[in-house]
């Protein structure tokens, strides 16, 4: 069969995982946090959302984790695998051990298990950061719309391709030390907004948001971020820019 | 029964042309207006990474001349005299380089006070840090552990060789200096010293090209790879040099320990006479 | 018991829902969002292809207006929509687009000059008008005749859900995480909100207002294989089922996408076969042009995946672990090719299979894609059977998709439907009508008997594990109400179904963590997902004809005599096991575009008798208008603008026509 040539599998027994998963309900007064093992047999193509899966239909329904889109693009997955941060669904267990060590993302608020509330904090970010185009002018809808450059399009989407994992935060020790870092995420959100031609803020307003050491001063370019981003967005040449900006806005009166 | 709590809800409207009631949301205000930010944070950040890059700089020309005396005992002493003044003032001026020090040592503590206010200001932050390092097993994260701890140190350290510098200006020279690193034991000091300020030099300047964009090529990603390797190279080379720097020193000291104390006078006396106590 | 109180609810925060809540908002009401996980991880972020909207900016879509996109949409509808409701659609689709662009989509923009393309492994070379340089672009999307996708290179769902997220933030729109609405507060006539369970503790609250708008998007979780993320439950469905006057409507129509990565069921964009992929069964044999000479692996969505399950089904599936497959071959593309035309195919082979697709072959298998039916609701969004109850995006049944939708329609409608909608809550909100005299007892009733339900499910001792007799559905759903459908594996999905709904009342939980525990939600969840799935199983198996993703073996051919009807599934009492099936025929003698042939597909349909009347109507208003613009001529045939809210009203400029 010309279809086993295409398959990389060999003839060799599948693996046992140990899934070691770190427990603890907050909203049980009883629970302190452990590691919990699991043990599964390694199937063909399985990623932790199918393993983890596996274990809760199979060993244990009260493991709490979160999964929504289970393709890489929504960012409801984010965990500490083996101690990195990255988003469980599109994790294969073969690139893994066959210890594998799951916790919660750190820095967020624990709900249980594996599932932290990052929601809560990203709309506390966009609220903080005002992340919305800024346009006085009533928008047209019956005209044509204003042309844009189709680079610029392109690149603003290169930086509006975030997906609020939380990932950027759990990988920055800033972050970790200092609850009100806005961390690269955020300043990744201002660099996209003053990209975007149609916002009309300037960088005087921008400083107001982000112009001290709980923003882009507070950044002491660790690059966790830059290296765990599941979207490898260019997070540490825009904080870089963004930092030369705000300094220029630091010299004037 | 009033269940419905409209409270605040109308307060906010408005007819727009169109007749349509529309709320005036903040996309039509203008950004928080209120009290404007303070401009220091900027400043105090260019600050400290000037001040970073000064020390460097100062640190790698500094390693220059100190390591004069790997050519010859008359290179350095030139050397030292050359930054006492004599050549321009006719006789050596030891306090200049007093205030030399002064200076340096001013942007040291600024530098100092700026970069501290990144340090895990209280345990629950240093655990957290710790923590954190430990799991993720990141480089660039560790190598701003090292700079931490490099600096930590290099405040007791530089803080002691500046202190002798300041207050005897006049001793520098070969064997002066040799006398001071062998017989002053100030050799595992220096040693110690080199390596911090090395390694925190290296590292903080590779961070100031990251912090600020500098050098930045195409692909972030090559871009750092290259900063890297150059962080590496510049490391490697001071602390040989040091090392080697050192080494002449320590060995002229143990040559010279029975005399020491003694002042070095120059093969040719062409250098202006010292004004010193000798 | 806590009560919270507003002037709207909307449940759902996908694009549909953001939209509607800021449309209401904009009008001045008081407007709370609920949702399952934070907005901006709703389903709505998947759609990578793009959304439609009739701009005609490109040299492709040149000639594009209204009219085209209207056209194929009710052919694409396999004239199940309700036209009326496409016209609103189509008109407003640009306008919603423009709007999407100055809050800050990127939408891709035109570039002047020639370009190269690929159309139909061809290499064309196109030239951009100059005019058009920095307008929004398009791409080309199956059954349309113009280009006219706008799109956001493959994120456009992601950036167009980011940005309407944005704004609700912008007008301080609360929106309340984590939350399930677990029923509706109502007295048979009016609802007056939900009861709903926070997810991350398991309290139960209610929420009371005056206008309560569903907006939960699809049900792809009752089948095994699905694109849908694992949230697309549709509980939002279900609790309006429960209420015994929603009815849902044509649920038994469901679309199905033939490349998706097997087994996680993730999409693999049409652009593989449009490039010249091809599909390769268990003995490595390309068998399209088998079925399809003509057209091969091109063939439409619903065509290539009636061949392929009728291929797995005669034995030339490959197999894993997980069941049969067949495979999906992109290596003849080459390297290149694929690292830069197909990056995201690459990127989803690596990191979901492991695999390079320049070298390996993909296992691909069909898998539920969109769901057509949900709650009936009105042209403006106005649910059936309940005042002061709305719906829209895929949640409802608004009835523009008929029998099958087509690409990028969807995420238009979303914020389209919410454009209209929200406005046509605001109006209910504002007139006498959405003046609400709900007593507090009634809340309390609805609050303690959910509360009960809870209670009595997580302290139950029976049998029963809710995961396998989840599973267990799935698994009828996908083999048995799949693809190819005939009224013998109907009827016997409908029986296992029905005892599963009986068994799943014996459901017993093996844990009892406080908080949420997610086994109880489970539970709970299977219990409402077995009745859509007897809605869908059972108006499939009433169904006995053919229409758009409707496909039944036993009866092939569309039946505009008996068929050109809605149904309406009704679960009047908590103890039916099937649900009540109604009809609402659709009316030919109103219709713009009377049924015919699709342009693709079968030609064999049966003619409903008011078919011909009606064509010939219409060819006399043409005949008689010869001379009159197309808007005068289409508002002769069907008159719609009146249904829309003014300020939606007005023409649409496009590039050609200002010019
Ligand atoms: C893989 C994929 C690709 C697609 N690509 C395209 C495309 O290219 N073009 C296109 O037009 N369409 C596409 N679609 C279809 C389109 O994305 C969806 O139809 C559309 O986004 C649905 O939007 P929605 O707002 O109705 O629902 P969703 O975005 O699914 O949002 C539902 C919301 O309801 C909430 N919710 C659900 N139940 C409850 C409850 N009980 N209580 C409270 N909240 C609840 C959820 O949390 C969520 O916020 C695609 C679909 C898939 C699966
Ligand atoms: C000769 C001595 C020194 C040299 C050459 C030097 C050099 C530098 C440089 C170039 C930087 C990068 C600046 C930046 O990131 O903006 C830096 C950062 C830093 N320095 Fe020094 N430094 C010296 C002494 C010290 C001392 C004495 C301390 C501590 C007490 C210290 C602590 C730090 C810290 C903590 C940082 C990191 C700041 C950050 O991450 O933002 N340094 N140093
Ligand atoms: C103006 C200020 C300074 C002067 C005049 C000065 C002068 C000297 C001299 C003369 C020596 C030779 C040894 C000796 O005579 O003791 C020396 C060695 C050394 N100095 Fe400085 N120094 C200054 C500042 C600094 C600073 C700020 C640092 C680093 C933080 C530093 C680090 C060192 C080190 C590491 C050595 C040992 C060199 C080796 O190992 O080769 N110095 N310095
Ligand atoms: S910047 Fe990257 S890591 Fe951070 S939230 Fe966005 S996608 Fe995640
Ligand atoms: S890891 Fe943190 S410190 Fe800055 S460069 Fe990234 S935000
Ligand atoms: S579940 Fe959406 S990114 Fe993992």
């Amino acid at each position: 069969m010309i279809s086993i040539l295409h398959r990389k599998t060999g003839t060799l027994p599948p693996r046992r995982l140990c899934i070691q998963v770190l427990r603890h309900n907050p909203a049980d007064p009883a629970s302190v946090p452990h590691l919990q093992p699991y043990e599964i047999e390694e199937a063909e193509g399985m990623t932790l959302f199918i393993a983890l899966n596996e274990i809760r239909a199979a060993q244990d329904p009260s493991v709490q984790f979160d999964f929504v889109c289970r393709a890489g693009i929504c960012g409801s997955c984010a965990m500490l695998i083996d101690g990195r941060p990255g988003l469980a669904c599109r994790t294969l267990t073969r690139d893994l051990g066959t210890t594998i060590t799951l916790a919660p993302l750190p820095f967020f608020e624990l709900i249980g298990d594996l599932s932290v509330n990052t929601g809560k904090w990203m709309r506390g970010t966009a609220e903080r950061l005002q992340t919305w185009i800024h346009d006085a002018t009533p928008v047209a809808i019956d005209t044509l719309e204003t042309p844009m450059d189709p680079d610029l399009a392109e690149a603003i989407y290169e930086l509006d391709r975030c997906i609020e994992c939380g990932c950027c935060i759990a990988g920055c020790g800033t972050a970790q030390m200092r609850e009100d870092f806005v961390g690269a995420i955020g300043l990744n959100k201002i660099a996209r907004f003053r990209l975007d031609p149609r916002d009309q803020r300037s960088d005087d307003d921008f400083y107001e948001l982000i112009g001290d050491d709980d923003g882009v001063f507070g950044c002491m370019s660790l690059l966790g971020c830059h290296d765990v981003c599941p979207k490898q967005l260019p997070l540490q040449t825009q904080i870089a820019y963004l930092r030369r900006k705000m300094a220029v806005i630091g010299f004037s009166s | 029964m009033a269940l419905i709590d409209n409270n605040g809800s109308h307060e906010l409207l408005d007819a727009d042309a169109s007749g349509q009631l529309v709320i005036h949301a903040p996309t039509t205000t203008p950004a928080r207006q209120p009290r404007r930010k303070s401009r220091w944070p900027a400043r105090l950040d260019m600050l400290q990474s000037a001040s970073g890059l000064f020390l460097a700089v100062f640190l790698m020309a500094h390693m220059f001349f100190v390591s004069t005396i790997l050519i010859s005992h008359d290179a350095f002493y030139t050397v030292a005299r050359f930054f006492e003044g004599a050549y321009f003032l006719g006789k050596p001026q030891p306090l200049l380089v007093s205030g030399v020090v002064i200076v340096i040592l001013v942007i040291f503590i600024t530098h100092a006070w700026l970069a501290m206010r990144k340090f895990p200001a209280g345990y629950r932050q240093y655990r957290a840090f710790m923590q954190h390092k430990n799991s993720l097993r990141h480089s660039d994260t560790s190598l701003w552990w090292l700079q931490i701890w490099t600096g930590f140190a290099l405040f007791f350290m530089a803080t002691i060789h500046l202190y002798d510098m300041l207050m005897q200006p006049a001793l520098i020279g070969p064997y002066e200096s040799a006398d001071r690193v062998w017989t002053g034991n100030m050799w595992p000091l220096y040693l110690l010293l080199l390596l911090a300020a090395e390694l925190h030099a290296s590292i903080g300047l590779y961070r100031l090209a990251i912090k600020w964009g500098w050098f930045a090529a195409k692909q972030p990603n090559r871009y750092r790879r290259r900063l890297r390797w150059a962080k590496h190279a510049i490391s490697a080379f001071y602390i040989t040099l040091g090392l080697v720097t050192l080494a002449a020193y320590v060995d002229l000291g143990r040559a010279h320990a029975d005399r020491a104390g003694e002042r070095y006078v120059p093969t040719q006396q062409s250098a202006p006479q010292h004004p010193g106590k000798h | 018991m806590e009560v919270i109180h507003t002037d709207v609810l909307v449940i759902g925060g996908g694009l549909a829902g953001l939209r509607a809540a800021l449309a209401a908002r904009k009008r001045g009401q008081k407007v709370l969002i609920l949702s399952l996980v934070p907005p901006k991880r709703s389903h709505s972020a998947a759609a990578q292809g793009g959304m439609q909207a009739s701009l005609g900016n490109t040299a492709k879509g040149a000639g594009d207006n209204e009219d085209v996109h209207f056209e194929d949409t009710v052919r694409g509808s396999d004239w199940g929509a309700d036209q009326e409701v496409a016209r609103m659609f189509v008109h407003t689709a640009p306008k919603a687009v423009r709007e999407l662009a100055a809050w800050g989509v990127p939408w891709n923009r035109v570039e002047a000059g020639p370009h190269e393309v690929i159309i139909d492994s061809q290499r064309v070379t196109l030239d951009e008008p100059q005019a058009a340089h920095g307008l929004i672009a398009a791409r080309d999307f199956g059954g349309t005749k113009k280009w006219r996708t706008c799109y956001v290179s493959d994120g456009t769902g992601h950036a167009m859900l980011y940005a309407v997220s944005d704004q609700t933030v912008a007008e301080n729109i609360p929106v309340h995480e984590r939350m399930e609405a677990v029923s509706l507060i109502h007295d048979g006539v009016r609802c007056y909100g939900a009861i709903v369970r926070n997810l991350a503790n398991g309290k139960l609250l209610a929420y009371v207002a005056r206008a309560t708008c569903i907006a939960t998007g699809g049900f792809g979780r009752i089948y095994r294989a699905t694109t849908n993320a694992v949230i697309n439950e549709g509980i939002g469905a279900a609790i309006a089922l429960e209420t015994g006057v929603v009815p849902l409507a044509n649920m038994e129509a469901v679309q199905f996408h033939p490349t998706a990565i097997f087994p996680a069921g993730i999409l693999v964009t049409e652009g593989c076969r449009g490039d010249g992929g091809l599909l390769r069964d268990v003995d490595g044999h390309r068998f399209m042009p088998d079925y399809e000479p003509e057209k091969k692996e091109l063939a439409s969505r619903d065509v290539v995946s009636r061949r392929m399950e009728a291929h797995i089904r005669s034995g030339k599936g490959a197999s894993n672990r997980f069941g049969e497959h067949l495979w999906l071959d992109i290596t003849l593309l080459g390297e290149a090719h694929i690292n830069g035309k197909l990056r995201e195919v690459k990127e989803i082979c690596q990191h979901f299979l492991g695999i390079d697709p320049a070298r390996h072959w993909i296992p691909v298998r069909p898998a539920q894609h969109y769901s057509m039916g949900g709650i009936r609701t009105d042209a403006h969004g106005a649910a059936y059977g309940l005042r002061g109850l709305f719906a829209c995006g895929e949640a409802a049944c608004w009835d523009l998709h008929g029998f099958n939708r087509l690409g990028g329609n969807s995420v238009a409608e979303t914020v389209v439907a919410g454009m209209i909608v929200g406005e046509a809550i605001a109006d209910f909100c504002a007139t006498p009508e959405g003046d609400m005299h709900v007593s507090t007892a009634l809340v309390r009733d609805c609050w303690e008997h959910e509360s009960a339900r809870f209670a009595d499910l997580a302290a139950s001792r029976g049998t029963e594990s809710a995961s396998a007799l989840l599973q267990r559905m799935q698994t009828i759903m996908s083999e048995n109400v799949g693809i190819v459908r005939n009224g013998e594996a109907l009827g016997a999905a409908v029986e296992e179904l029905k005892t599963l709904l009986l068994r799943s009342w014996q459901i017993g939980l093996r844990s009892s963590s406080p908080g949420a525990n997610p086994e109880l939600t489970t539970a709970w969840r299977v219990q409402k997902m077995l009745k859509l799935a007897l809605c869908v199983a059972h108006g499939a198996l009433q169904r006995t004809e053919s229409r758009g993703a409707h496909f039944r073996d036993d009866y092939p051919r569309r039946d505009d005599a008996q068929w050109l009807k809605r149904t309406l599934a009704y679960w009047r009492d908590p103890e039916q096991r099937v649900p009540t099936l109604e009809y609402e025929a659709l009316d030919v003698r109103r219709m713009e575009l009377p049924p015919g042939w699709r342009g693709y597909g079968a030609r064999d349909a049966i003619e409903h008798p008011e078919t011909a009347r009606r064509q010939t109507e219409i060819e006399q208003i043409r005949a008689r208008l010869a001379d009159a613009d197309r808007n005068a001529v289409q508002q002769a045939l069907m008159p719609f603008r009146h249904l829309l809210p003014p300020h939606l009203r007005g023409p649409n400029a496009r590039l050609e026509e200002t010019a």
